[in-house]
């Protein structure tokens, strides 16, 4: 990353700056009776791709659903631009340009691929140009165009997944286990085409459970163990400490 | 050759409109999750309104038919999406169950209510019943071509929808996977809406078009039950894939047209066959469709239960049975029959309390099971004839038996499913009941049982049961041997729920997957929960039947059924008293309340319209209580209970409820005011008590939470106020900025950051 | 793979291939568990350790393979059949008898069990075996609790004792950890490594890897459907595949 992104990312916030793009204080959520999330907060700046790593049953996918608005919480604030949008229900959020790829395959298994593509154009593009951005990023889909999404490779499928984030020009990116069940080489195909969205402007936050995938367009890292912040730095001091954190030494 | 071509046009035509209305049905229960027990129902309605239009009104046949199918038919579907089914996403399937049988219970009464079902009215067939053309020799009419021709075009416009269309594709996408299609930024709870807007549509245009092709004569059962052969059609399609029930569809209409067309002549019984097709069909089917697979897929629902101790139970028993020897003591003796027959109601009621309240298993119609014993019972413990006419205890056992062996047998199919295929089974069953078995009427010759007749002359007369010492002829000893009986088998039902086998039954209906994981053969349980219940079912409907004196098929219609079960959930099917309340709102609340405006419209010329329009608005008025069940899942007894509990620290307020209740008895022994008076006064007792608490002493009876709630209401500042008692916290402020109007604090829009990132970085 | 030492496995999958559609969620796994001791299951997110247990419970039919308890293939018998030969599992996303108290969502265990013995005999004293359960798994201060509002970590480990009702010789425990504090953690592990002890076999999918590499004897390693690796904790942390598959990419360190 250039490191004009790094030292807006890391520098101090000063009383007068362009505020954080998507804001997470003190956020605390449940399913049912399983509290997940005890207080989580999380700041994405414009422009800043953050990363979020720790193993499974951290808390991660937890975290971006809430950002997402996709799943209610029980206590803090979430703000996009600044604007405290508490209780913003999913598809509110995702025509405010929030958009979510989820965990697993974020695809319609029983549609088409050009039936996935044109359900990005809830968000106001149209549907050529949505075709027209993903065949050129992904030119299998055009292949597959009227096969059924849950009949294509997992590859294939994330791809038609990041295909809506592609064509939909969102303001922030997020991003649950990109890499989830994927073979090494897709993986980095598919950070390549986060990277090129960075490029265009696009804040990223990114749940990455393999953490040396993302460490390499990362501006700031994560690390979220047992529904909590453990610990923030950049991409550099966060990889010194991965086995542990990991595997436990 | 003519005739098959003219059986296969008939049989088509039949399953053309099967095949509307049941698409209908799929397409709302896949993209919502609610299956529309109302959908024969809003198809009976849109009916009698087109017959209204065109026939009452004399508008011509287009207008009407648009009016009809495209305006009220969409409206409808709107229109309960938005109130009901919306809200049904975390409620128990028991729930969404009640609540679409209450619609159809509403739609039922209301449609009798607007049209006088003594009257006839018949719909012709659109363009005339004689307006045809020849074709390979088959005289074809121009409606029956319409129904062929609305099939085709729908099958095809709903392939267009499905792939054409956003909303078509945002429909399968919100089946694949909500929770994505609102990150994609759609309102599931819109598709959901349009989904209802077409199938109601479709329901309204089954409805207009089904009428003259069965016959012409409208009726508000049969075309509220035409939901059963819809759903058999659906099942086809395991009520998810609409073009397998379009094949279901066919298949159904093309098979009972040959079988009545090819049947021999002399037998008279095919009639009947065809009629019950659908629902017989509905069962192989069942037989055939794969295990439903387990999985670990808990969801919490609004619905909550207290399981009551034993000796809880029967001290409440023993109470119970004090109040009923009051009553018969108090009662006007000609008020006894009513009051035996919701007893008898309250004990068939009773079967679904370890059923569907415990175990989370739904029975639509636990009369049709009763009808079972009930003729068992009649044609093997009856002797005697006319007022030395007795049930022997064999006829009573037999008769109950037979229930349970039936309930078993209708049930296993369904069980290996989920549990709304059980329900729909049990409709079928209900369906079957009715066209097969009530209708027999006549002597036949049967193969083993000889010459006779199932059903004698449309009417059973059911003699009390020969008790030895206890003279059941008596009213009162009747009254009290029901009121007993029930005390029992509620005590019964509790300490069934208290012990391991009423654990295990809560185990399975709180997660199947668990209690399978621990070894628990959930095919086995719910079988025998099911037998359990038809047999109540069945004692129940012997002693309902011994209770009214002769019972006809009339007794057993499933719509009375539908409204047995609803109001017991309605009351709390988890608990005896909700069966008390199902029991008593069926057995009496329906002939008192018809009865006395029936009365009153008789006796007053000025009011008699009136009193008519009372009456069906308190038949309406229950069906919307099944209605609210959407907003009280638990039970209004549960209600009335928890809002008593906090009494217990404000005596006062209860020695007034007592005082009160004892005054209007009082009042009733010395005849001031009548039974109905006084049972209108201790019911706004009961319900006015919590009440009077709340506001009587609020620091007694109020939680921590709901007293500060309750002074802070007390004093609301307007938020503009609120600084002058000093300095506003962010939050404060930011709520005064949105309330007042002004911009929060000077932001760029979210959607702009990006832009603007570009702009700098260039 | 390696065989852990004395006697033959308790559990044995034999090539479990799982599909689902397009993907394959297990591919061609054979492992196998020990009696006495607790096996590890780990890997990372969607490798299919939760696939491979529903495989071993019955409720997922695999396409291909078989599933041997002591040497008996189950492969085709139902869930509720597998429990009475002495499987026993636990949920990741819990599945408790949510209207029932702590003590009858333990209790009621015991009443399956009585039931289906009713007529082969050996049926358990459920009132004294509960009480049991509850105090060794340190329950019996919650005991009449609703169960609806009691922490996940105390939901977990009742899902354990209601687990160990059936007495069970085989023990499935899909992330009993999530969701414990750390302090009921080591409680719980202390807990597990005395059921190992009796003879019990636990086989563990968890996330939290020090409690596995402490607890266990042998660790599979599940990535992307297939097994990387097995073997002892020293062997699977050292083995550079897991590395690989837990922190993804080529291996920069």
């Amino acid at each position: 990353m250039t490191s004009v992104v790094t030292d807006r990312a890391t520098g101090p916030v000063e009383p007068e700056p362009i505020p954080p793009v998507l804001e997470l204080v003190g956020v605390r959520a449940a399913y049912g009776p399983i509290q997940v999330l005890h207080g989580v907060d999380l700041t994405v700046h414009p422009g800043q791709v953050v990363a979020l790593l720790g193993p499974n049953g951290g808390g991660k996918t937890t975290t971006v659903k809430v950002a997402a608005g996709l799943l209610p919480m029980a206590g803090g604030e979430l703000r996009y631009a600044g604007q405290k949008v508490n209780g913003i229900s999913a598809e509110t959020a995702a025509g405010m340009g929030v958009c979510l790829i989820p965990e697993g395959r974020g695809v319609f298994a029983n549609l088409t691929v050009r039936e996935n593509l044109w359900l990005a154009t809830g968000t106001g593009a149209s549907r050529e140009q949505i075709e027209e951005r993903a065949y050129f990023r992904f030119p299998i889909l055009q292949d597959r165009r009227n096969q059924l999404a849950g009949s294509m490779s997992g590859g294939e499928q994330q791809m038609l997944a990041l295909s809506r984030a592609l064509a939909t020009d969102p303001a922030v990116l997020l991003l649950d286990e990109l890499s989830m069940g994927l073979a090494p080489m897709i993986v980095s195909q598919m950070y390549d085409t986060v990277a090129q969205l960075v490029e265009e402007g696009i804040s990223v936050l990114v749940a990455e459970q393999f953490a040396r995938t993302v460490l390499p367009i990362a501006d700031l890292a994560a690390v979220m163990l047992h529904g909590r912040i453990a610990a923030v730095g950049t991409p550099a001091e966060i990889d010194a400490d991965l086995s542990t954190t990991y595997l436990g030494g | 050759m003519d005739l098959f071509l003219t059986y296969t046009l008939v049989g088509l035509v039949m399953g053309a409109v099967y095949a509307i209305a049941a698409s209908g049905l799929v397409l709302t229960y896949t993209t919502s999750g609610v299956f529309n027990f109302a959908h024969g129902a809003q198809a009976m309605l849109s009916a009698f309104l087109y017959w209204q239009l065109s026939v009452g009104w004399g508008l011509p046949v287009p207008v009407a038919f648009v009016l009809v199918v495209l305006v009220f038919g969409p409206l409808t579907g709107v229109l309960l999406h938005k109130t009901l089914m919306h809200g049904l996403r975390d409620v128990a399937e028991v729930t969404k169950v009640v609540v679409t049988v209450a619609v159809l219970l509403g739609m039922v009464s209301l449609s009798q209510w607007i049209w006088n079902p003594t009257e006839a009215r018949s719909v012709a067939m659109l363009w005339g019943n004689s307006t045809s053309f020849e074709l390979l020799g088959v005289r074809i009419r121009y409606h029956e071509l319409l129904c062929l021709v609305a099939a085709a075009a729908l099958a095809i416009g709903l392939r267009l929808l499905f792939t054409r269309s956003r909303v078509g594709v945002t429909m399968r996408a919100v089946v694949d996977d909500p929770d994505l299609l609102r990150l994609n930024g759609y309102n599931p709870d819109r598709v959901a809406m349009a989904s209802w807007a077409v199938g109601a549509s479709l329901a309204a245009l089954a409805g207009v078009l089904v009428t003259p092709v069965a016959g012409g004569s409208l009726e508000a059962n049969t075309l509220t039950l035409l939901v059963i052969d819809t759903f058999a059609a659906a099942m086809f399609g395991r009520l998810r894939s609409i073009p397998r029930t379009f094949v279901g569809a066919l298949f159904l209409g093309l098979a009972s047209t040959y079988l009545l067309g090819y049947a021999p002549t002399d037998w008279d019984w095919i009639g009947n066959v065809k009629t019950a097709l659908p629902m017989i069909v509905l069962f192989l089917v069942l037989l055939v469709l794969p295990q439903d697979r387990l999985r670990g897929a808990q969801q919490r629902t609004r619905e909550r239960t207290r399981v009551p101790s034993v000796r809880f139970a029967a001290g409440w028993a023993v109470a119970f049975v004090a109040i009923m020897f009051v009553i018969t003591k108090i009662a006007n003796p000609l008020m006894l029959g009513p009051w035996t027959a919701a007893l008898a109601f309250s004990i068939i009621a009773l079967s679904l309390v370890p059923l569907t309240g415990y175990a989370g298993e739904i029975n639509l119609v636990p009369l049709s099971f009763g009808a079972i014993a009930v003729i068992v019972a009649y044609h093997t413990g009856v002797s005697g004839t006319g007022l030395d006419a007795t049930l022997a205890w064999k006829g009573l056992l037999i008769g109950t038996v037979a229930a349970a062996l039936v309930g078993g047998l209708v049930a296993l199919p369904a069980l290996r499913l989920r549990g709304l295929y059980l329900a729909l089974a049990t409709m079928a069953f209900g369906g079957l009941v009715s066209t097969l078995v009530l209708s027999e009427v006549t002597p036949r010759d049967w193969p083993i049982w000889g010459e006779n007749t199932i059903f004698p002359a449309a009417v059973i007369a059911m003699p009390h049961l020969d008790a030895g010492p206890l003279d059941l002829d008596d009213e009162a000893t009747f009254l009290m041997a029901l009121a007993v009986l029930f005390a029992v088998l509620g005590v019964a039902l509790v300490a069934l729920r208290n012990s391991g086998y009423g654990r295990r039954l809560a185990a399975m209906k709180d997660s199947p997957a668990a209690a399978a994981m621990l070894g628990q053969s959930l095919v086995r349980l719910k079988l025998s929960v099911f037998m359990l219940s038809a047999a109540i079912a069945g004692l129940g409907c012997i002693l309902m039947a011994s209770a009214v004196g002769s019972v006809a098929p009339d007794n057993f219609l499933i719509v009375a059924s539908l409204a047995l079960v609803m109001l017991t959930v309605v009351g709390g099917v988890s608990y005896v008293s909700g069966a008390l309340f199902g029991g008593f709102m069926v057995g009496m609340g329906f002939s008192l309340i018809n009865g006395t405006f029936g009365n009153l419209e008789a006796g007053s010329d000025m009011y008699a319209g009136l009193f008519g329009s009372l009456s069906h608005v308190f038949a309406i008025a229950i069906a919307l209580t099944g209605i609210g069940v959407n907003r009280n899942p638990s039970g209004i007894v549960n209600d009335i209970c928890e809002s008593y509990r906090p009494l217990r620290n404000a005596r006062p307020v209860l020695y007034v409820g007592v005082a009160a209740g004892l005054v209007l008895l009082g009042l009733n022994w010395v005849e001031v005011i009548g039974d109905w008076s006084f049972a209108i006064g201790i019911f706004c007792v009961v319900v006015l008590l919590p009440v009077l608490g709340r506001i009587w002493m609020p620091e007694r009876v109020l939680t921590e939470s709901e007293l500060a709630e309750h002074r802070s209401r007390a004093a609301v500042v307007p938020p503009e106020l609120r600084a002058l008692d000093g300095p506003l916290d962010p939050e404060e402020r930011y709520d005064l900025d949105t309330y007042l109007g002004l911009p929060a604090r000077a932001l760029p829009a979210l959607d702009e950051t990006p832009s603007d990132l570009e702009a700098t970085r260039v | 793979m390696s065989e852990p030492s004395g006697g033959a496995p308790l559990l044995e999958t034999r090539g479990i291939t799982v599909r689902f559609g397009g993907n394959t969620a297990v591919d061609d796994v054979s492992l196998s568990v020990a009696p006495g001791c607790v096996t590890g299951l780990i890997g990372p997110n969607g490798a299919g350790k939760t696939t491979l247990f529903n495989t071993v419970t019955g409720m997922q039919r695999p396409t291909s393979g078989r599933v041997l308890l002591d040497g008996t293939d189950i492969t085709g018998r139902p869930v509720a059949k597998r429990a009475a030969l002495g499987i026993a599992r636990t949920f990741q996303r819990l599945e408790l008898f949510l209207t029932l108290s702590v003590r009858d969502n333990v209790r009621v265990a015991g009443d399956i069990v009585n039931a289906g013995r009713r007529f082969r005999g050996g049926s358990i004293d459920v009132e004294a075996e509960t009480d049991r359960l509850l105090e060794l798994t340190g329950l019996t201060p919650i005991a009449d609790r609703e169960v609806s509002d009691i922490p996940t970590g105390r939901a977990r480990v009742v899902e354990v004792a209601r687990a160990l009702m059936t007495k069970p010789r085989l023990l499935l425990l899909d992330e009993p950890a999530s969701g414990q504090t750390e302090h009921e953690t080591d409680e719980f592990a202390e807990m597990l490594a005395g059921l190992a002890a009796t003879g019990l076999g636990i086989c563990l999918v968890e996330h939290d890897l020090p409690l596995v590499m402490k607890l266990c004897s042998t660790i599979h390693v599940l990535d992307q459907g297939r097994l990387i690796a097995s073997g002892t904790p020293a062997e699977v942390q050292a083995s550079p595949e897991v590395v690989a598959a837990y922190i993804g990419g080529e291996v920069l360190a």
